[in-house]
């Protein structure tokens, strides 16, 4: 026996003087925030890329301009973006929930592991692109190629904190890591994300663009202004198509793996966010398909198709924003019927009683948007649309749009995160054991040792009923 | 006079329609008799008549309540040629009911597109793993896709002997 | 010195002893040539003016010939131990997997050649779909082409059912429940496939003759018409074909029409789009592309059937309790929509209402795109709600894969 271990005494674990509810408080705010700047990142690399691509192949000055726009801004909000996860990481995930964090690393070790690698693979793409911008524009593909690798890298990243941000909700009961990183609401979560993420940055863009035109003095201004308003917007619009589908499919596996959080959000004290949530979908969608139709109007164009897709989107938002009179309790539910299945009169899909007439909004929603969208382009590939013609009223949409998008991604962060309480990884661990445990006493079970799965490591015992 | 003549000529079939009708005739016709028994071979099963003896499945006496209990029975098919038995799985099923115990013979198809369902002790329900389709244990459907709670076999109590034969009812 | 000698005198030495055997040769290829005319017929069929630019793109087509053809001479060999019946098909399969190692081989090219077939003829349509090619006058051929696409899905579907181990039994079950979903019908439908109201041993035989006959019987003609069209009209190629061809002067375009070389010009068309601008040879420098392309495929399908060959599962089960069924990879969004509409009355409309609108939508994509515009970026009418469509596929396939991994 070493000496030296024997003498060996256990330093002394003071408890930090924050309680929990302002730890939470502060790990929302700093992680709603983070999650602003990474969804614009790994949306706009992509945006990035197909713009600077364009740019090349079509000889288009404002993609060039755009593209290059796009990257210093990436360039900027990027360091500040990593710094606020940095802080995140180092300060509140170690001080404040360093057991929960001591926990998920052990679990999920090698996909946090990946992401730190393919960090470093982002800055080295972003920043060889930040100060090198003019001189690789004399080989374009390299540029384009390097703009491809950093979404890559970022794709990477998203990937590894998916498995995260899914497992926290949905952990599978196993000792698996392919199980672990794949679990029922991996897929899903991480297409939602993935197209959402390009939508957030398009909508970023569309919001710059109407806060521009409004701004803009001369008429050459103006019209790139225009130009990105349209731009963002199309992004913008174009992936959101695919959340409603994508989401209802997140939901049914929430249903289906973690029904108390699925309560929470669809039933419970959630639901008024939730119904929020929905009404701010809506408003992208309805105020989008608004803008597409004023804009080839602006240009002179008739557009009735898009007037009718405009209506009935209206109607849409109008029916997924009416609440529903129950859902606040269990009970209310019991009573109004709802805890059984639809064909006997009661719901079994998500959003409650509403199920029916939500989702039909949810389709019409997805339809009309791609049939006005494909009007639209149309529009804009006959020469339609000359760009500087832009109103207040497109501008004031685009600004509309960037801000509900903003707002749902903050939303939607905060509904997945707190439909878990009282619980930071389902049915496995609490929130409020992170700051009055005492320290093991025994050395802690063995990573690799027989039965190290995810039970053996949490020292609380059993998980609640 | 002309007119007579000419309006005959047009009535009387001329020696190159009648060849042009025959060919058609013999055209179709070939058609229908190649065609007739083919069809009928074709649609053959859905006239054809089955036998459906009963077959004896266990003593289910100790089986017991609130547990379903899976038994494998050979159920002869009749469809074709002579082939042995296909196995098929029953679940017996005993429910006591306001004092009285009921017996249900559930087959283990799903009624959403006939996979194999199986009782998850976990969920204490009926789990069809193709789509996700659940029901509780008297064979309601109460989840997922299917549309109808599961069938029951056609059966029979000799003593406390067990005996099905192949045909299912909607409950 | 003593090389260049003796390498003529050699060539010497050979003429002189094959001489005879060549002259031989040659007469007997005249005799054949003067009462079938092969050479006419291969002149014919080689030395064809074929758009210049893009030509890798357009190989795939002829890849897709070839596969189709390797299919149907590895099906033909596995038909020499294969039993189609329910008591013996599994047997059989499994002494090839374990006694006969080259027919396991034939068996994994034709399992893998399906696979790369239906990737192909993907790529294929899609190329087709974003060139364009489809405008006047070739809608026809879309539409064989897409009938066609439709029956190697039969073909891959019909295929999967014949091992009649568990997967292809409950994809089988699956597959003909389907049908029952069919209004008014649906149970004779079911009853006509199967043989009878439950899986029996002429459900086996049926899908058996439906998967060798039936369907090829329709696929082989099919395919002829598709290249006779082809051959009529000439290919299209796509947009970099015709560059400029909007703005070209009235006599600039006469007199290519004028000079088009055969099969051009391709009438009745758009103005300007009845002749690529550049034109090559079909042979060699098509076929070159096309014949190293199926090349590559090949010895991927052949590495794949060595390598990993194509799985056996146990035995059909009929009282199966805990077998899960997984459809084959290109069935996923099929899978995961039958997911989504429960209840009696919806999953009719998920299983033939939508798929019969995208599939009649796709068959009249010519009818629905009718302007001039070859590039896609001008065709956002058609190109905007495939692009959704192909998304909507891709996403289908993956939540179906999630949920049949977390089950």
């Amino acid at each position: 026996m070493n000496p030296f271990l024997l003498g060996a005494s256990a330093p002394v674990l003071s408890k930090i003087p924050i309680s929990t509810g302002v730890a939470t408080a502060l790990v929302a705010l700093l992680m709603l925030t983070h999650i602003q700047f990474a969804a614009f990142q790994q949306g706009g690399y992509l945006i990035l890329a197909v713009s600077d691509f364009m740019g090349w192949k079509r000889k288009d000055e404002r993609h060039n301009r755009f593209a290059h726009g796009l990257l210093i801004c990436l360039g900027a909000t990027f360091a500040f973006g990593s710094a606020l996860a940095i802080f995140a990481v180092m300060i509140l995930f170690l001080g404040l929930w360093s057991v929960f964090w001591d926990t998920i690393f052990r679990v999920l070790f090698w996909p946090m592991f990946v992401e730190a690698i393919s960090f470093v693979g982002e800055i080295i793409c972003l920043y060889t692109l930040y100060s090198q911008w003019q001189r690789l524009g004399g080989v374009r593909g390299l540029r384009v190629g390097l703009e491809l690798l950093l979404f890559v890298n970022a794709q990477i990243q998203m990937f590894c904190i998916d498995v995260m941000a899914s497992y926290m909700l949905t952990p599978r009961p196993s000792s698996d890591l392919a199980l672990d990183i794949f679990n029922p609401t991996m897929i899903p979560l991480e297409i939602h994300r993935f197209v959402g993420n390009i939508a957030f940055a398009g909508a970023m863009i569309a919001l710059v663009g109407g806060v521009r035109i409004l701004w803009s003095k001369g008429s050459t201004s103006r019209a790139y202004a225009d130009w990105m308003g349209h731009y963002g917007l199309v992004w913008a619009i174009g992936f959101t198509i695919a959340q409603p589908l994508v989401g209802w499919e997140y939901a049914k596996e929430i249903q289906l793996h973690a029904y108390a959080s699925w309560y929470s959000m669809m039933l419970g004290g959630l639901s008024v966010a939730f119904l929020f949530q929905v009404f701010l979908l809506g408003a992208i969608f309805t105020v989008g398909i608004y803008y597409l139709w004023r804009r080839v109007r602006a240009g002179g164009v008739r557009a009735p198709a898009l007037a009718v897709c405009t209506g009935i989107s209206l109607a849409a938002w109008l029916l997924i924003s009416t609440p529903s009179s129950l859902a606040w309790s269990y009970e209310d539910v019991f009573a109004a019927n709802a805890n059984v299945p639809i064909w006997q009169g009661g719901l079994l899909i998500p959003w409650g009683e509403m199920i029916p007439f939500k989702l039909v909004a949810l389709i019409a929603f997805t339809g009309v948007a791609i049939v006005a969208i494909t009007v639209y382009l149309k529009h804009l590939s006959r020469g339609h649309l000359t760009w500087g013609s832009a109103g207040r009223g497109q501008a004031v949409a685009l600004i509309v749009v960037g801000v509900a998008v903003s707002l749902i991604m903050a939303l939607m962060g905060y509904i997945r995160e707190d439909s878990r309480s009282p619980f930071l990884i389902t049915d496995q661990m609490l929130i409020n054991q992170q700051q009055n445990f005492t320290p093991p006493s025994s050395p802690g079970p063995d990573l690799n040792g027989p039965g190290s799965g995810v039970g053996v490591v949490l020292p609380f015992g059993p998980p609640l009923p | 006079m002309a007119e007579e003549a000419r309006e005959l000529a047009q009535r009387r079939v001329s020696r190159r329609r009648f060849m042009i009708m025959g060919i058609n005739v013999a055209g179709a016709g070939t058609a229908l008799l190649i065609a007739a028994p083919i069809v009928g071979s074709v649609l053959s099963p859905v006239f054809a008549k089955r036998k459906t003896p009963w077959v004896m499945v266990a003593d289910v006496s100790r089986v017991p309540i609130g547990v379903p209990t899976a038994y494998v029975v050979n159920l002869p098919i009749n469809e074709g040629w002579s082939v042995p038995p296909v196995p098929r799985t029953v679940y017996v099923v005993k429910l006591n009911l306001n004092g009285s115990v009921e017996m249900l013979t559930l087959s283990n198809v799903c009624t959403h597109m006939q996979c194999d369902v199986h009782w998850d002790i976990g969920l204490q329900e009926f789990l069809c793993p193709c789509h996700g389709g659940l029901y509780s244990i008297d064979g309601t459907n109460i989840g997922g896709p299917p549309p109808w709670p599961l069938f029951r076999y056609e059966h029979k109590l000799v003593d406390s002997t067990l005996y099905v034969r192949n045909v299912l009812y909607e409950p | 010195m003593k090389e260049a000698s003796t390498a003529p005198q050699r060539s010497r030495l050979a003429a002189t002893l094959t001489r005879p055997v060549a002259g031989l040769l040659a007469t007997t290829y005249r005799w054949v040539d003067e009462r079938l005319g092969v050479s006419d017929l291969t002149h014919q069929l080689l030395y064809e003016a074929v758009p210049r630019r893009g030509a890798w793109a357009y190989s795939l087509g002829s890849a897709t010939l070839i596969i189709i053809v390797l299919q149907i001479v590895t099906g033909m060999f596995l038909l020499w131990t294969y039993v189609p019946s329910t008591t013996e098909a599994w047997e059989s399969l499994n002494y090839i997997e374990h006694h006969d190692e080259f027919a396991a081989i034939v068996r994994g090219m034709h399992l893998w050649g399906a696979y790369v077939l239906f990737v192909v003829i993907g790529l294929h349509m899609i190329r087709t779909f974003v060139s364009g090619s489809y405008k006047k006058p070739r809608e026809l051929n879309w539409i064989v082409g897409v009938v066609l696409f439709l029956l190697v899905l039969g073909l891959g579907i019909t295929g999967a059912m014949l091992p009649w181990d568990q997967a292809a039994y409950w994809t089988a079950t699956v597959v003909t429940h389907v049908v029952d979903y069919i209004p008014f019908l649906g149970n004779w439908v079911q009853e006509i496939l199967r043989g009878g109201p439950q899986m029996g041993p002429e459900t086996l035989t049926r899908f058996f003759a439906i998967h060798i006959w039936l369907l090829p019987a329709l696929l082989v003609p099919l395919i002829g018409l598709h290249l006779v069209l082809l051959r009529r009209h000439g290919e299209h190629g796509s947009w970099v074909n015709y560059e400029g061809v909007e703005v070209e002067s009235e006599q600039h375009r006469a007199e290519r029409m004028a000079h088009a070389e055969s099969p051009y010009p391709a009438l009745p068309s758009d103005p300007g789009y009845a002749v690529p601008v550049d034109l090559d040879q079909f042979f060699p420098s098509q076929v070159f592309k096309d014949a190293v392309l199926s090349f590559g495929l090949v010895i991927l399908i052949f590495v794949m059937a060595v390598v990993v060959g194509a799985p056996l599962e146990r035995a059909a089960n009929p009282a199966a309790l805990n077998y899960v069924p997984t459809p084959e990879w290109f069935f996923l969004p099929l899978d995961q929509i039958l997911v989504q509409f429960p209840q009696a009355w919806m999953i009719p409309v998920g299983v033939f209402v939508i798929p019969g609108i995208g599939t009649t939508l796709l068959m009249l994509v010519p009818f629905l795109d009718r302007t001039p515009d070859r590039e896609p970026w001008r065709r956002p009418e058609v190109m905007a709600p495939a692009l959704f469509a192909v998304l909507f596929l891709i996403f289908e396939a993956l939540l179906a894969v999630n949920r049949l991994f977390n089950l």
